[in-house]
């Protein structure tokens, strides 16, 4: 993080409606392409993406400069996505979801698809997924944005690994 | 799916933020944070009373690791240094156990550790009663005291965690299984009979008593709980070394040597006029020859007992003549040509070839019986059975079923009979089995002949496919009475055939007994190559016999032949009357398989016999016919039949072979000289492996699968082992 960015946020804190309207237009493109990636939809995404805004309206006075921002950021969107995904599943989702996943479908209905068999696996694992394999962060990070062992998201993936290609690839040749 | 679709998947989405809703939500957010500062603004002005005063922390308090006391803090570091001082005590101790028990043998073992555990069991059962009635008057006295547990709970964890100190989940049940009873707050007057067993056990307890005394200054009495934990590990010790051992020798599972083969002895020379007719049994196995390639391959010579002439030279299919009705299932080609290794001699070669099933398969019920013990567990044993069964189901039909049983310590069925074009159930069944635990091959054996029994495919093919590394070791291990249970099961049609898999222990003997007596073929599978050849590439002639029942008689004619041998098929030999009674039984045929039989024989014009003639009995006068040196009677059934068919032929002087016929004795005869050389060359004189080889070279034909070309480099490999 540039000295810049740390200036910008630290103005946007001291409550310098500019700096904070620069910082959220900076960012705006990789909490998107993030919910994106986390939610399988465009519309979700949005939705999401907005809460994570208002989210980081209200609380960027607790960011402490601890961590990357990014990290921060990561870790808004999760949250915002959580509770978004409760939010509707309580609404929503009423009927059985088909988890057969065929591999020819088109690739938003695929990744949906996986997205939902991974989030069967467990907590965290849908997060994990998305940050290591959606947005190519390493283990280690991974693991500082879902506070846990970096242990725990090579497991994860491990486990996801294992699954899809047990799911997915069903085809076996002999 | 792999990592990089799922990548890829990720690249794909649409992932550009629309800029209309950009906007939108820059302004929802600019509002929001308008809305923040305000309310810090009117904070900053004094308006605080929207904040509620509270008492609450950010802290959750529900979170234990957040109460941070000094006396807490110190007591935990004290609980924490004792229980690491006593796991480092019985790490050490247990090393040290581990290593001076690693010399002890295993079978030696087994009844003592029976004896251990259950004289510990007795003990504590005793002691157990006797604490009993303790219990009573004591809970009677103090009621109080045993009403709280929570402390003592404490016991088992930290049992555990020595249990793991000993660093093995074999001893660690062992070990919690002993320690449960010291749940029970009086149990703990327990340890000083049990703990007495060991001297060190002494010590220890009076360390855990230390201990106990320290964490739990509210009450010595319970000081007393402690030396259950020492006691019970005490005791679980004492259990332990044999338990350890087993586990290291599993780990380790590497016996040499311990291969186990029949004694046969090679067939001798016989005179014609002493005993003219020779009989006996086909057979069509061919596990000598994988199990030679395989020690020749590690650069040494087989032992002499693992060479079968015959299934060395039946191992590679030969191009006889096809029959083409399945009535009479097989033809009958005869050669006869120069012995190699003796001149004057001439070798005799039957060639029998099997009718081939072409697209009318019948319906086949398989049961796979396998072998799941510990000393599976190595690479060329448990994952080559399941890559040969997966092969196997490729040469299946969809409508077959496949059920699999596995044995180790008990037998068990991993998957009901299912038809094939379940593949995937039959596949993820095969994935699962894992290897471990003794083998209790007999009663896996009547598990599986009850599922064949249980799916029975009237007019198709039923049979249990065995793969095991040989060892039954539990349950019928009388060799005969698993051999008679094995041919009263092949009455109600089930067979049984044997795949070998492994080398070290492999019990080839009982094996190739088992199949025999199952109607079936044992087989000895080294490498995938050759699951390849016997399971799909052959399939057919592994799964569906076309004959059974063949036996081979040949009466010599004394006025041609005036000596006779036999080469191979030492352990078929059948006795001359039992040719024609249908109720001795002998191998059988699968279809589309070649079984080749030789014989060197001395013409009685030459004078390269092994007997010297006799001065005082007249040579016989000879009649009959000089155009033939024997006549060939063959015997069959055909399955399901209970009366045998016959097929004779007579053996002429003169053969006038084609070269692909010469060709093909040719290659059986270096195969057959090449087995004698690797059995001591008893028979072949000067010849050697170099005349071998090249024999076998200059006759091996098209080989379209490379077998032949094998046997060539495998020759190479002998006379360099040879020599070495």
């Amino acid at each position: 993080m540039t000295v810049a960015e740390v200036e910008l946020i630290k103005r946007a804190q001291r409550g310098e409606r500019d700096a904070f309207r620069l910082l959220v237009q900076m960012h705006y493109p990789t909490l998107f392409g993030f919910a994106c990636k986390y939610c399988g939809n465009r519309q979700d995404a949005e939705d999401v993406a907005q809460q994570a805004c208002i989210k980081l309206a209200r609380n960027l006075g607790q960011f402490r400069h601890e961590s990357a921002f990014t990290t921060w950021l990561y870790q808004l969107v999760i949250n915002c996505a959580r509770d978004w995904h409760k939010h509707e599943r309580r609404h929503a989702h009423d009927e059985p979801q088909d988890y057969a996943i065929q591999d020819e479908a088109e690739p938003a209905v695929m990744l949906d698809q996986v997205l939902s068999l991974v989030s069967q696996m467990g907590n965290g694992f849908r997060e994990t997924l998305t940050l290591v394999m959606g947005e190519g962060l390493t283990h280690a990070e991974a693991a500082s944005i879902l506070a846990v062992k970096e242990s725990t998201v090579s497991w994860r993936i491990h486990e996801i690994r294992k699954r899809l290609n047990a799911e997915v690839d069903s085809g076996v040749s002999v | 799916m792999n990592e990089q679709d799922l990548k890829r998947l990720f690249e794909q989405i649409d992932a550009k933020p629309d800029e209309s809703v950009k906007t939108r939500t820059v302004a929802a957010a600019l509002s929001a944070y308008d809305d923040a500062q305000n309310i810090g603004a009117r904070k900053d002005q004094g308006n605080g009373d929207i904040h509620r005063l509270s008492t609450k922390s950010n802290f959750s308090e529900d979170k234990p690791m957040y109460q941070a006391s000094t006396t807490t803090a110190t007591r935990r570091w004290l609980y924490s240094g004792f229980a690491s001082a006593a796991l480092l005590v019985v790490g050490v101790y247990t090393a040290i156990l581990a290593t001076q028990q690693t010399g002890f043998e295993l079978p030696e073992l087994e009844p003592t550790k029976s004896v251990q555990s259950s004289e510990v069991v007795k003990v504590e059962r005793s002691v157990e009663r006797a604490m009993d009635s303790l219990a009573s008057s004591e809970q009677a006295a103090r009621p109080e005291r045993l009403s709280a547990p929570a402390q003592l709970a404490l016991q088992p964890f930290e049992a555990d965690a020595l249990a793991s100190g000993i660093d093995d989940r074999e001893v660690s049940r062992d070990f919690q299984m002993q320690v449960d009873p010291s749940d029970h707050s009086i149990d703990a007057l327990r340890p000083p009979t049990v703990g007495a067993e060991k001297d060190s056990g002494v010590t220890r307890k009076a360390q855990a008593a230390a201990t106990a005394r320290k964490r739990e200054p509210l009450g010595e009495a319970y000081a007393a709980a402690a030396p259950a934990s020492a006691a019970a590990a005490a005791a679980a010790r004492a259990a332990a070394p044999s338990t350890i051992n087993e586990v290291i020798t599993s780990t380790d599972y590497r016996d040499m040597g311990r291969d186990r083969f029949e004694t046969i002895e090679t067939n001798p020379i016989r005179r014609v006029s002493d005993e003219p007719i020779s009989t006996f049994s086909i057979d069509i196995d061919t596990s000598s020859y994988s199990f030679m390639r395989r020690e020749l391959n590690r650069g040494v010579l087989p032992q002499k007992d693992a060479i079968r002439l015959e299934e060395m030279v039946n191992y590679f299919p030969y191009e006889y003549p096809v029959p083409d009705k399945r009535e009479a299932p097989f033809s009958t080609d005869i050669a006869v040509i120069d012995a190699p290794w003796r001149e004057g001699n001439k070798l005799v070669r039957i060639g029998i070839k099997g009718y081939e099933l072409r697209n009318t398969r019948p319906q086949t019920n398989l049961v796979f019986l396998l072998d799941v013990s510990g000393s599976m567990n190595s690479p060329d044993k448990l994952p080559l059975v399941k890559q040969s069964m997966r092969m196997l189901l490729t040469s299946l039909q969809p409508v077959d079923t496949v059920a699999i049983a596995v044995y180790a310590g008990a037998a068990g069925t991993v998957l009901e009979p299912t038809p094939v074009r379940d593949k995937q159930a039959i596949l993820n069944a095969l994935d699962r089995l894992q290897a471990g635990g003794a083998t209790a091959g007999a009663a896996g054996i009547k598990l599986a002949y009850q599922l064949a029994e249980a799916n029975l495919a009237d007019g198709g093919v039923n049979r249990i496919i065995l793969a095991t590394d040989g060892d039954f070791n539990i349950g019928i291990h009388n060799r005969e009475e698993l051999k008679g249970f094995v041919e009263r099961k092949r009455q109600s049609g089930v067979f049984l055939s044997v795949l070998g898999f492994g080398q070290g222990n492999y019990n080839n003997a009982l094996m190739q007994s088992l199949a025999q007596n199952g109607n079936g073929v044992a087989t000895y599978i080294d490498t995938l190559g050759e699951a390849q050849k016997v399971l799909v590439t052959e399939a057919t002639s592994t799964l569906f016999p076309i004959a059974a029942d063949v036996k081979v008689q040949l009466e010599f004619n004394p006025a041609t032949v005036s000596e006779y041998r036999l080469l191979g098929y030492e352990t078929r030999i059948l006795a001359e009357e039992d040719f024609n009674n249908d109720a001795v039984d002998a191998g059988d045929i699968g279809a589309g398989h070649s079984v080749t039989a030789l014989y060197e024989i001395t013409p009685r014009d030459s004078n390269s016999g092994a007997f010297s003639d006799s001065r005082y009995s007249e040579p016989k006068p000879t009649e009959g016919s000089l155009d033939e040196y024997g006549y060939l009677k063959l015997r069959y059934k055909l399955p399901g039949e209970e009366v045998s068919r016959l097929i004779s032929q007579p053996i002429p002087v003169q053969t006038d072979d084609a070269a692909i016929a010469l060709q093909e004795a040719r290659f059986a005869i270096a195969v057959a000289g090449f087995a004698e050389l690797l059995r001591g060359g008893k028979y072949t004189g000067d010849w050697g492996y170099q005349d071998a080889l090249q024999l076998a070279l200059d006759n091996r034909g098209e080989d379209p699968f490379g077998y032949r070309s094998e046997l060539v480099q495998l020759i190479r490999k002998a006379q360099v082992a040879d020599a070495m």
